[in-house]
């Protein structure tokens, strides 16, 4: 599988092109190429008529291309100016400084941007939104003529995505091309001349005029048709309600739980949700705009600063994560490299973790290894991993016998809530339909389940209901049959 | 079962490596290299009272191996096994002055418990800010040695002063005889089967209790450990407790056995060869135990080597040395592949 396919973009000089698609579409894999900061397999790119040589970023930069990242990369222990001066490449440099020329030097440039109160202030004491500007404000500096931003609305609030967007506006006046990475579609509308579409690595859309586009259009070429045979057979076949088969005991709500971001992603505002015994509960939602923080709060790895959370009946939002899940919930992580197995651990530790965690069956604390690696041997051949023995390290199985090991460990006994993270995100097409009968049975067993997916298909063929994340809030909830295009709309903002 | 084998010849390969390194270094310098190594045999073994010796010096580094062991096993590089070693000793040697006129048993007993509890202490400090703050735990259990090897200059240099004393080296009084668990050889009974003890619990606790697999687990992957809901704070602190612990009972037994009083920067390395001593035995206790063995009887043989010939000890030291180069050269290795996982997913 490659991250980009045959991938012909031409971009007119002075315009504002906007670059969209789905996760994995392949976008910051394109911003990179043009950056010189990866080295295509095959194919050139040409800046004003100039060939830039592939990997090349100071090629790249003094053919006159800046990028903003999309995790900003000005150093958090410098000051503004020290930091401006560091980073922009702009002529005139000279080898030793005083803080005060530094900062006569870039007054100018800084002037009338919010949040920055004085050039002397470190950087990581600035808001995101400063940080932010200040990015631009070095790249323009740097006499670049094309830049290229890397989803810089991820991290901003609505009104300073807007001085961001005027900010932008004004770049084509001076010249300046324009290719920014977005993903919603209110924006790319408000700030775009052109847009173009990856999806699965290719373009499907090439620089289109907007007016030439309407949103219908483009969510259809986000999102790409129904996967063939897939959703839409289970548009016309709902999953039986939940309240019939589960008898509607709820294991796992939300009552307007708000928490800081986790790892570099938005909190949660106000989240409510349930899940039923006997459902299977979606999540849909652009990543990063609150999953992992979502499940991260359900599972006990960060805090939340307010509101209800109730696994299996019982208030658990002070519970430390061990209690939660003797309650019986059971967790995939997103990433089941890194946060699913310890990868030099041996199987059959990695099998035994959340028992020795419940303490279920390992009651004494001295326990007895022969019958944990018995017990987990037993587990793995029950889910069918394939193994040699369980003493060698997790590291040594492939991506899916990985994610069987996990799903043996977590689904064997007492389940109530299974929160399951991208559960087959990476694998190929026989073991994400394992994954996904499992969830079904789990299901069927009378289990809730909550499925945070970033497939589509995978999830209208699974949920019996859907919910759509947008900036850290659930904005919109679905029932099957569902509708492709209101679901894409929901998760991209649009109004239509 | 293969895989540990490999490990083990590597190990045992880097050994003989250090081996080669030391004896053409010896030869290029013009020093006889079978006289060398054959006085490092007589003073580790074959001499007289060479075995006893070599048993002394096994002892403290065993001790605080074990310790340093358990801190790397959960994760944690707490090489501040000097300092809770010194701290050990410092309140064992108080209690046991402070209270000359109890019963033996009573203030040994007392002094070993206070030993325990101070070399704890002394690491849980840089333990707390580890686990709440994320402090560096290298820069602080280093800083933390040199602040014991501090507290034992100023017990030694002021309250618990030998006023008799003369020379240039600050030492405390004696202890009572009756206090003492060794002669002067350093090797009794008592000792070895304290430190059996210690091994067998800290063999126990790290590979047949369930917290000692969680703490594994923690350490590996501290992430995974985290999602499974093993509390990792908890599991860092009882590590740095311990292994303080340790540490802090090495230096009791030091000050009971063959020491008697103490000296004013005494075995001044043995709390970071320690630390190799782990990493040699492969963080397994068995191998610690060989381990510590190899390096009591390099240090026996550093003592005996001038007796013997007219080959300066620094001869032996550097072999000391080039095992440690080429261990921590091994461990760098390792950490920066285990850090160098699979590139993060690009959205």
């Amino acid at each position: 599988m490659r991250a980009l396919q045959d991938v012909n973009l031409d971009l007119a000089a002075g315009r504002i092109h906007a670059l969209v698609g789905q996760n994995g579409a392949g976008k910051t894999t394109l911003a990179r190429v043009l950056a010189g900061l990866q080295v295509p397999d095959r194919g050139r790119v040409w800046m004003m008529g100039r060939e830039i040589p592939g990997g090349n970023v100071r090629a790249a930069q003094e053919a006159g291309l800046a990028m903003v990242h999309q995790h900003f990369s000005l150093p958090p222990s410098f000051t503004v100016a020290e930091a401006l001066e560091l980073t922009a490449a702009r002529p005139g440099g000279r080898p030793v400084y005083r803080r005060g020329q530094l900062e006569r030097r870039w007054r100018r440039e800084v002037a009338g941007l919010d949040g920055i109160p004085s050039l002397s202030a470190r950087i990581r004491d600035l808001p995101v939104e400063a940080r932010q500007s200040l990015e631009i404000v070095r790249a323009s500096a740097s006499q670049a003529r094309v830049l290229l931003l890397d989803e810089p609305t991820a991290l901003l609030t609505p009104s300073s995505t807007e001085s961001l967007f005027e900010r932008l506006r004004q770049l084509p006046d001076d010249g300046i091309t324009v290719l920014v990475v977005l993903h919603k579609l209110r924006e790319v509308e408000e700030v775009a001349d052109t847009v173009s579409v990856l999806r699965d690595g290719r373009l499907i859309l090439d620089a289109v005029e907007m007016e030439e586009v309407g949103q219908g259009r483009l969510s259809d070429a986000i999102v790409g048709p129904a996967r063939a045979g897939g959703a839409a057979v289970f548009e016309g076949t709902a999953p039986s309600s939940s309240s019939s088969s589960g008898g509607g005991r709820v294991h796992l709500r939300l009552k307007g739980v708000s928490t800081a971001g986790f790892s570099a992603e938005v909190g949660l505002q106000e989240v409510g949700l349930h899940v039923e015994a006997g459902e299977i509960v979606g999540v849909a939602g652009v990543e990063g705009n609150g999953q992992r923080s979502l499940v991260s709060a359900i599972a006990g790895l960060s805090g939340v600063e307010q509101g209800e959370i109730h696994i299996g009946g019982e208030e658990a939002a002070a519970d430390p994560p061990a209690r939660r899940r003797r309650r019986g919930l059971r967790l995939v992580p997103f990433d089941r490299y890194t946060e699913g197995v310890s990868s030099s651990a041996p199987l059959w530790l990695n099998q035994s973790s959340l028992r020795l965690v419940q303490r279920s069956g390992v009651r004494r604390s001295v326990v007895s290894v022969r019958r944990l690696r018995a017990s987990a041997g037993q587990a793995l051949d029950r889910w069918r991993v394939r193994y040699q023995t369980v003493t060698q390290p997790a590291s040594s199985l492939s991506g899916g016998n990985l994610q069987r090991l996990i799903l043996s460990r977590e689904l064997d006994e007492g389940v109530e809530i299974l929160v399951a993270a991208q559960p087959t995100r990476g694998l190929d097409f026989a073991a994400a339909e394992f994954v996904r009968r499992a969830l079904v049975g789990m299901r069927d067993i009378g289990a809730g389940v909550l499925l945070v997916s970033s497939d589509l298909d995978e999830l209208f063929e699974m949920s019996d209901r859907l919910l759509v994340m947008l900036g850290g809030r659930i904005t919109a909830e679905f029932r099957p049959p569902y509708d492709r295009r209101a679901v894409g709309d929901a998760m991209t903002g649009a109004v239509r | 079962m293969i895989e540990r084998l490999a490990r083990i010849l590597s190990t045992v390969v880097w050994v003989v490596v250090a081996f080669a390194v030391t004896a053409s270094i010896l030869w290029v310098s013009g020093y006889s290299v079978t006289e060398v190594f054959s006085g490092a045999v007589q003073g580790a073994v074959t001499a007289v009272g060479a075995f006893v010796s070599t048993i002394r010096w096994t002892i403290p580094l065993f001790l605080i191996a074990l310790g340093v062991t358990i801190g790397f096993r959960a994760g944690f590089f707490n090489i501040g096994g000097q300092g809770q070693f010194y701290v050990g000793a410092c309140a064992a040697l108080v209690v046991s002055l402070g209270w000359r006129a109890g019963p033996a048993w009573l203030v040994i007993s007392a002094g070993m418990a206070a030993a325990v509890a101070a070399g704890a202490a002394w690491s849980l400090i840089p333990g707390y800010l580890r686990v709440r703050f994320g402090t560096d735990e290298v820069l602080t259990t280093l800083m933390m040695s040199f602040i014991g090897a501090l507290v034992l200059q100023y017990l030694t240099a002021g309250p618990m002063r030998n006023p008799q004393g003369t020379g240039q080296t600050a030492a405390s009084e004696r202890i009572p005889d009756a206090f003492r668990l060794t002669g002067s050889s350093g090797v009794s009974a008592a000792v070895l089967a304290a430190a059996a003890v210690a091994a067998a619990a800290v063999w126990l606790l790290l590979e047949r209790t369930r917290f000692g697999l969680s703490m594994d687990l923690a350490g590996r992957n501290p992430t995974m450990a985290r999602w499974q809901g093993i509390n990792i704070q908890k599991v860092g602190l009882v590590s740095f407790g311990l292994a303080g612990a340790l540490a802090g009972f090495a230096g009791a037994v030091e000050l009971f056995g063959p020491a008697a009083r103490l000296i004013t920067g005494f075995s001044p390395t043995v709390g970071f060869n320690a630390v190799v001593v782990a990493l040699v035995g492969m963080l397994s206790v068995p191998g610690v135990a060989l381990s510590a063995l190899f390096f009591g009887g390099l240090q026996s043989a550093i003592l005996f080597l001038p007796i013997v010939t007219d080959v300066p000890p620094p001869a032996l030291t550097l072999l000391h040395g080039m095992v440690a180069l080429l261990v921590t050269v091994r461990l760098r290795a390792r950490r920066r592949r285990a850090s160098g996982g699979p590139e993060p997913v690009e959205t």
